[in-house]
């Protein structure tokens, strides 16, 4: 017990995308600072951290879902509909008008049921992929949908006002010098970190992720696991949708859209193998936050929000292209055809969507 | 078209079926129409039929590009990001330059050949390296919709270059006897030409060439495909390539019809499409899939969007419906395919 | 009618996976109008000789001839030019295209085409059909076929192909007799065209039947070449199931006054066994053994929750039990080490610690879910020096081990449970020589301490050196139970062989 620092620490310097993703940091960092003046500053890196938790907090929620190889499309609309029911319930009882104390108190508890409306959401995508037998993609494409629609039939298409200052305080506060929503990422990623490497649950989810059929044999009960997996995206999802709905003063049915590609690119970037079992909680935050500081940059140096889109998806593209092809070069064998049609490990021919091929040649 | 020639052991009902469940939708909509036609006797009026054409025709190029995908075992969502690209791009460029001002033909053109060029980043990473199409196609999307935000520009034009202009108020049929609905709601914009002209083609070409049957064979078994013989690298290209053609178009038509270029539209809407590919039968897993399906599919989702605005429902209900009625197709396309299942294959687990 | 001049000789084929050969210095000489067989059981290398062939695999050594020209190894499009076609046992068949299409598909692509007429489709197909007296609807999709509709149809895209060598993959194994008898009558109009049949099987009756000359692998290494008419069903057999070097030390006599561990009534399981009655008592090893497709592993696979029975009971310990999917049986003290080591039994990709407790999350949680640290590297410790795993580390991924040390780490998951029956499907099959000694030793020892275990084999002689009775499974029935002096290699192969 006395030698766990140490030990994670090797751990993660065993990690070589970790690795690179500290020295991707650094490069950044370096490269903006030296580019403009106001980048390395506290209120900088405080306005950085106001911005990166809702997308953190996603990340970590579309992180979940990967590791068993599913994906989870619908965390928008769930973190939407969070923020809704907890902005309508500010609404309806005038909660911006309330005593001090009382405004408290609402705001807790109506952020309490706000998560647990978004949650919900997270045990209908639970019971269509376990029950109904639907692929996760499939399956998380039409909630998206649904629940947006949902979301917009309740509000009317229109954002919804009325949150009280100790909700907003969420958004713009600071416990000395970091700011709240960074804290809140911070413990909603201890926590993932702890549950997913720690507990007797994660450790199920790797494995199922890693090869379902062995996880079968091995009696781990494929079907709870998914359902767990899937309310706790969309757990996460739904502090996100709080997080939005504190920052911007309102919920929106459509706010965070262009946040899924973002959160895939963290999370790809982060070192999620999208087929399954691999990942770790630590590589997607620290790669979170590097995205927020070339978002950070980008907007220093005057490129606009479009441009940043397009990094987006050059870093995801470029990411997947690199380590597609790093498997390619190092996997045992004379040549890249060899490499094809033997599949004694995981390779780089990709079973289309949505299937998972298992088959793998035991010498018979 | 494949629903009249897919035989099943000769049962009767399983071929009015349909190898992709064509009949049932056929039935599904003509229940739809008839329930609808009860509730709101102007919906059985040849404005609604008009209405409803020129509604879809937008998706229903859109869908001829998924469709390919789909087959192929892959899924693509970045076709609205490379539709609206080429239209703005080609009112851009017709408005600055006057190149293809008068005749509407060329902007068509420019534009599939810059949803070629962009569905060629697809082929490149997808059947170059292998790389998951899903995430791909999100990565590719960000990056078109980027560049056509940031370098092609981000206003709304609402001025169109003369060939254009007349294109969008060239309309086929005009129906006597305006209905309910506003201007416009009863005619049949031409284009309906070449949107058919498409899907017959891609029918053609899904039926009766090697490469239709080649992406078929590789949405089935891609393994099996390559070790037949076919060469599935350059397939896959050619399918994103033509994914990308057809977006482009759609996109071109998108732009015309709505007679504004508004570089934030159509993104947004590709579930709309891709569920309307989906409940035509083509299974997201590959190998299945036929134009008549999606047409169908396409056909249905826009009735039902004119069915609810016709029954007097906000139309703040449409997503909503859209997204369920995705989740009953899909679930029972998914109980279907369990019960077919054979006991063998009780370890394969769908959802993984 | 064989010609003498050989189409196709393979020869000092080998090929290694990770640390077990799965092919020494094989030989295999292919004469045109004739059926050839490949036999042997699970393991034998027999499928791995096969990908070499066709090309989908390449060896580390040997050379392949065919006519004139040698080659170190073939693609896949190479060995289809030179007339060589392989039907797998997944049949290859494209199931969402027609059976007009499968068949003229390759042939179609093999010529360059660029468009597809259906009517010459169906023409190239319908001469292929002709060619062998099969019929079959044309526009039917594969899917919709019968599986022997399905080898027809793969059979005539061969055909289709100009196919001078034929390799069938276990042919048999999804037909019905009357299928078999078609298959046969097909299979003798090809001979008449002077094509060569290879067919790999472990149907010791058919090979009899149908074939012309044998090769027989064991383990990788030919024990047997030669003309079938010079063999009979129990030489074949030998051959096949053969002396290896395992111990025979005989397991000590059980007491007879325990109550049994599990017994089995009446299980049935439409399609794979019926009547199945068996019990197994505390320290006894139970031996379960039949030819491939007998419905051993079906049986062991109920017991596991895997395939519930449709009728019988079964008792653990004297209380009936419901085994209706792998959790009830883990409930009820029963574990399983799976047949197919890479697919089911190991998580390639993920570390050796965390293969070794996938089977005890249950046990080794505390409060909050959290794992207990301690109890679990305590677990892991404890398995790898029970099972004297060699490996790096426990955190290096289970796929740096060799093939023994995985099924080792399979054998902790298991024996970390202590479960009070454990069945093994073939546990030392791609297994090296000395971990194979060990792992006997380790069932010896646990049975010493009063677990019950069965192990489900074809391994002649590991049965007879570890089990202290075995029961004969023949399609789907207990056919015999043999125990004391008739428990022996002879008895057991003269019944398999029977």
């Amino acid at each position: 017990m006395n030698d766990m620092p140490a030990r994670v620490l090797r751990r993660m310097l065993a990690e070589r995308s970790l690795v690179r993703l500290a020295v991707l940091t650094l490069a950044v960092l370096i490269v903006f600072s030296l580019v403009s003046s106001t980048y390395f500053t506290v209120i900088n890196f405080q306005s950085m951290g106001f911005q990166v938790a809702e997308v953190g907090l996603l990340s970590l929620a579309v992180m979940l879902a990967m590791l068993t190889g599913g994906i989870d499309l619908s965390i928008i609309s769930v973190a939407n509909i969070a923020g809704i029911v907890t902005a309508q319930l500010f609404k309806s009882t005038g909660a911006a008008t309330a005593e001090p104390g009382q405004a408290f108190a609402m705001t807790v508890g109506f952020i309490l049921i706000g998560l647990f409306a978004g949650t919900v959401c997270g045990v209908l995508n639970g019971l269509l992929i376990t029950r109904l037998r639907i692929t996760p993609i499939l399956a998380t494409l039409g909630t998206l949908q649904l629940l947006n629609g949902i979301a917009i039939i309740w509000t009317g298409g229109q954002a919804v006002y009325g949150t009280p200052n100790v909700f907003l305080n969420i958004g713009i506060a600071s416990i000395g010098l970091v700011p709240v929503p960074v804290l809140v990422l911070l413990t909603a990623a201890v926590g993932t970190a702890v549950f997913v490497n720690r507990t007797g649950m994660g450790l199920r989810l790797r494995l199922i992720g890693a090869n379902p059929t062995a996880a079968r044999y091995s009696g781990l009960n494929n079907d709870r696991v998914l359902m767990v997996t899937y309310v706790a995206s969309a757990f996460l999802s739904s502090l996100a949708g709080i997080i939005i709905a504190a920052r911007s003063a309102s919920a929106n049915a459509d706010y965070g859209v262009s946040y899924l590609l973002l959160a895939i690119v963290i999370v790809v970037l982060g070192g999620v193998n999208p087929m399954g079992g691999y990942g770790t909680v630590t590589g997607v935050v620290l790669s979170a936050f590097v995205l927020q500081m070339v978002s950070s940059g980008f907007n220093m140096v005057g490129y606009s929000s479009f441009a940043y889109q397009i990094a987006q998806g050059a870093i995801l593209i470029g990411v997947m292209s690199l380590s597609a092809l790093a498997r390619r070069y190092h996997v045992e064998g004379r040549s890249t055809l060899l490499n094809r049609w033997r599949r004694t490990e995981p390779s780089t021919a990709q079973p289309p969507e949505g299937k998972r091929d298992e088959e793998a040649h035991q010498p018979s | 078209m494949s629903w009249f020639s897919s035989t099943l052991r000769g049962v009767p009902l399983a071929r009015l079926r349909g190898g992709n469940n064509e009949g049932v939708l056929v039935l599904s909509i003509a229940i739809l129409s008839v329930a609808i036609g009860l509730a709101t006797p102007s919906f059985w009026s040849l404005g609604t039929l008009l209405n409803v054409s020129t509604n879809s025709l937008t998706n229903l190029v859109f869908a001829m590009g998924v469709l390919i995908v789909i087959i192929s075992g892959g899924i693509n969502v970045s076709f609205a990001a490379i539709g609206i690209f080429a239209g703005y791009s080609v009112i851009v460029l017709a408005n600055s330059t006057g190149f293809g001002a008068s005749a509407a033909w060329v902007g068509f053109a420019i534009a599939a050949g810059i949803g070629l060029g962009l569905g060629m980043l697809n082929a490149a990473a997808i059947a170059g390296l292998r790389l998951p199409t899903l995430i791909v196609t999100l990565g590719t999307q960000g990056i078109i919709r980027g560049a056509l935000l940031s370098v092609i520009g981000s206003k709304v034009i609402p001025n169109y270059p003369p060939g254009l202009d007349n294109l969008s108020t060239n309309y086929l049929i005009t129906a006597q006897g305006a209905a309910s609905q506003g201007a416009g709601a009863t005619r049949l914009s031409v284009l309906i030409i070449p949107a058919i002209l498409i899907c017959v083609l891609v029918s053609l070409l899904l039926r009766y060439t090697m490469v239709g049957r080649g992406i078929y064979a590789i949405g089935g078994d891609a393994e099996s495909a390559r070790r037949t013989g076919f060469p599935v690298v350059s397939i896959q290209v050619f399918i994103y390539a033509l994914a990308g053609i057809l977006a482009g178009i759609a996109g071109m038509m998108h732009v015309t019809q709505v007679r504004l270029a508004n570089p934030y539209e159509l993104v947004g809407g590709e579930l709309d499409v891709i569920a309307a590919v989906v409940l035509g039968g083509a299974s997201i897993f590959g190998g299945k899939g036929s134009v008549a399906g999606t047409v169908l599919g396409v056909v249905l989702i826009a009735l039902i969007k004119s069915s609810l605005i016709l029954l007097g429902v906000p139309g703040s209900w449409q997503r909503a419906a859209v997204g369920l009625l995705l989740l009953i197709g899909v679930t029972a396309q998914a109980l279907s395919a369990g019960v077919q299942r054979r006991r063998i294959d009780l370890l394969a687990e769908s959802a993984p | 009618m064989g010609s003498p001049e050989p189409l196709l000789i393979a020869s000092g084929i080998s090929k290694r996976f990770g640390g077990v050969a799965a092919l020494a210095d094989v030989t295999l000489e292919v004469r045109g109008g004739e059926v050839h067989c490949v036999v042997g059981e699970n393991g034998s290398g027999k499928s791995t000789l096969i990908k070499v062939i066709s090309g989908v695999i390449f060896p580390d050594a040997g050379t392949i001839t065919v006519g004139e020209q040698s080659f170190t190894h073939l693609t896949p499009r190479q060995a289809i030019s030179l007339g060589i076609e392989v039907i797998f046992q997944d049949l290859s068949v494209f199931p969402n295209l027609t059976v007009a299409e499968n068949i003229a598909m390759a042939t179609y692509i093999a010529e360059g085409r660029r468009t597809v007429a259906p009517k010459a489709l169906r023409s190239i197909a319908a001469k292929a059909l002709s060619e062998i007296g099969v019929r079959l609807d044309l526009e039917a999709r594969a899917e919709d076929l019968s599986v022997a509709d399905k080898q027809l149809t793969a059979i005539c895209r061969a055909l289709a192909q100009d196919a001078r060598i034929i390799f069938m993959d276990e042919p048999t194994t999804a037909l019905t007799w009357r299928e078999v008898e078609a298959l046969f009558r097909v299979v003798e109009s090809l001979r008449e065209k002077g094509v060569a049949l290879v067919f790999v099987s472990h149907k010791i009756e058919e090979v009899l039947r149908i074939s012309q000359r044998i090769t027989v692998l064991r383990n990788g290494v030919v024990t047997v070449i030669g003309d079938v008419a010079d063999f009979d069903r129990a030489a074949i057999v030998q051959a096949m199931t053969g002396r290896s070097i395992a111990d025979s030390q005989p397991s000590p006599s059980l007491r007879e006054d325990m109550p049994p561990l599990l017994e089995a009534q009446g299980l049935c399981l439409r399609g794979y066994f019926e009547d199945i009655s068996f019990s197994v008592r505390p320290g006894e090893i139970l031996g379960v053994t039949g030819l491939l497709g007998s419905g051993r592993t079906e049986i062991a696979e109920a017991l596991f929750g895997i395939t519930p029975p449709d009728q019988g009971s079964v008792r653990v310990e004297g209380k009936p039990v419901r085994l209706r999917s792998v959790r009830d049986a883990m409930a009820a003290g029963i574990g399983y080490v799976p047949g197919d080591r890479l697919t089911q039994g190991v998580f390639l990709d993920q570390s050796i610690a965390r293969n070794i407790i996938a089977g005890s999350i249950q046990r080794l949680v505390g409060r909050l879910n959290l794992l207990r640290r301690s109890a679990a590297d305590e677990t892991v410790r404890r398995a790898a020096t029970e099972l004297r795993i060699k490996m790096p580390s426990a955190e290096a991924p289970a796929s740096s081990l060799s093939g023994g040390n995985q099924q080792r780490v399979v054998l902790a998951k298991w024996l970390a449970r202590n479960p009070h029956l454990l069945i093994l499907n073939s546990p030392t099959v791609g297994v090296d020589v000395g971990s194979k000694h060990e792992i006997l030793d380790m069932l010896r020892a646990k049975s010493h301490e009063g677990m019950g275990i069965m192990v489900i084999s074809d391994d002649v002689p590991e049965l007879v050196a570890v089990c202290h009775r075995v029961l004969v499974v023949r399609q789907g029935r207990i056919t015999d139970e043999l125990v004391g002096d008739r428990l022996s290699e002879e008895v057991i192969l003269r019944e398999l062989a029977a």
